[in-house]
């Protein structure tokens, strides 16, 4: 007998049978030992919104990922990411509601984002700290990088945080559009500074396509005094920059619990 | 009968579109050898893609793979340790660490080598241990049935393992640990000479060579 077809017939002596039954056996065994190192589960899906295709990732507590699918290459790198953390599935259904709340968002309404955030994603304390103050800026409202890293106790982190914005797994959620430069020019976005402008628009923002830079007839208010002045009030020369939030207009400061200044007297 | 057997072994009843196609092909491929039936139908399966969708760039669950791949696995085990106890235990923590490895698996690499190269690095520890746990705890009466799977001293006693099986398995134990592991993946899990360079972290032709070796070897005792 040739030797290549004795080796072919090593453990031919196992009937299929012998198979079936050892992987029986096997099964419930293998099932139990998994059930105790499993990753909590996400659902993941596409999602068509007003601001592009979007890849969405739901876990048990809430929104996880989120991400302008026209970026690939960053795509996989964010997979790679989630597939750490949690099993993944594919499920439309379960992040199809992502992109109506995303549509109406845009449409104006105010309070369409309902879904939880799960910032899982994000390993750094620092980043997390960031991205946690970040969720207290109200619609109608922008910060600066430097005003935002100020706002965690680290007023020189102004990079560091527009790394943090640039990582940031769940945009439009967490309000990442929302920082800007602290001269007023509106600074990057990871989806591309078209999808920025859009957002700060339907948010109450008047921008330039050309030139965008929050313009000065938008009032900024004072975090520790909770006063707001026009862009141009004199007493703008002796505040730190790192304590000033920009709004859209009076109204919006108003809801935020603000007071007008008395000597520039903002409408 | 072949229809049958492929419907047993999981493929007809399976969602995937592409499952059908399969098995026409299988079976018009197959030739009678039942190793070689069992071998290409395996490895038709391990050719579907294992992307939910291309775009998404999402792998399949977990439990996919292992419906997909578990009887092949088993399969290899049992060919390769003789024992079905041995067997048993190194499919359970095959998967195990395949299920904590399997995130930083590439979505586009090839999960069949990746699978067997789990396998045999965990019957290389095992055949290690066993070696050394083997002279203290085994009593007399079973002194090598255990614990010794793919390890060069192994004397299978097991069921119904005729002489020329016994001889050539020992023959293959006495290989040195590369020439055995490229041999054992070449003609008892069919894989190809690709595919073993990637489980054992090769290059193509250092296992196209590793196994020519071996048999160089094998058919002189012969």
């Amino acid at each position: 007998m040739k030797i290549e077809t004795s080796l072919g017939s090593i453990g031919n002596e196992f009937a299929e049978e012998t198979i079936e039954e050892l992987l029986n056996r096997s099964r419930s065994r293998v099932d139990k030992a998994l059930k105790r190192m499993r990753r909590p589960q996400a659902a993941v899906g596409l999602v068509k919104s007003p601001l592009g295709e979007l890849l969405v990732a739901m876990s048990a507590r809430g929104i996880v990922l989120n991400h302008y699918m026209d970026d690939a290459g960053d795509l996989a790198a964010k997979i790679g990411k989630l597939r750490l953390e949690f099993d993944l599935v594919e499920d439309q259904r379960a992040v199809k509601e992502v992109g109506e709340e995303v549509r109406l968002y845009l449409a104006g309404d105010a309070k369409a984002l309902r879904q939880k955030v799960d910032l899982t994603l994000v390993a750094h304390s620092f980043q997390r700290k960031v991205l946690d103050k970040l969720q207290a800026v109200p619609r109608g409202a922008v910060v600066s990088y430097r005003a935002l890293g100020a706002a965690v106790g680290a007023a020189s982190s102004a990079r560091a945080v527009g790394n943090t914005m640039h990582d940031n797994p769940v945009p439009i959620y967490v309000p990442c559009h929302r920082v800007i430069s602290s001269d007023g020019r509106i600074g990057g976005y990871a989806g591309g500074i078209a999808r920025k402008i859009q957002l700060l628009r339907c948010e109450g923002f008047q921008l330039d396509n050309a030139k965008p830079r929050i313009l000065d007839s938008v009032v900024w208010g004072h975090k520790g005094t909770k006063i707001y002045c026009r862009g141009n009030c004199r007493t703008a020369a002796r505040v730190d920059p790192a304590r000033v939030f920009f709004f859209a207009d009076s109204r919006q400061a108003k809801r935020a619990g603000m007071r007008p200044c008395k000597i520039c007297r903002p409408v | 009968m072949l229809g049958a057997r492929i419907e047993f072994f999981g493929v007809g009843s399976d969602p995937d579109p592409t499952a059908t196609r399969i098995g026409r092909l299988t079976e018009d491929r197959l030739s009678s050898k039942k190793t070689r039936e069992l071998f290409t139908i395996d490895r038709l399966r391990g050719f579907r893609r294992y992307m939910t969708r291309e775009k998404l760039q999402v792998p399949l669950p977990f439990e996919q793979i292992m419906q997909r791949h578990e009887r092949e696995i088993m399969r290899y085990l049992l060919r390769a340790s003789g024992n079905r106890e041995d067997a048993a235990d190194l499919f359970q923590d095959t998967w195990l660490h395949a299920y904590r490895a399997y995130p930083r698996l590439q979505p586009k690499s090839d999960i069949r080598p990746w699978l067997y190269a789990i396998a045999i690095n965990l019957c290389r520890n095992r055949a290690r241990d066993g070696a050394r746990r083997a002279r203290v705890i085994v009593p007399d009466n079973m002194e090598f049935s255990t614990g010794n799977t793919a390890g060069r001293h192994y004397r299978s006693r097991d069921e119904n393992d005729g002489y020329a099986a016994v001889h050539l398995r020992e023959m293959i134990a006495d290989l040195p640990t590369k020439q055995r592991e490229a041999v054992q993946l070449r003609y008892l899990a069919g894989l190809d000479y690709a595919e073993i360079a990637s489980a054992i972290g090769c290059s193509e032709e250092s296992a196209r060579a590793n196994v020519s070796q071996a048999m160089k070897k094998l058919k002189a005792m012969w």
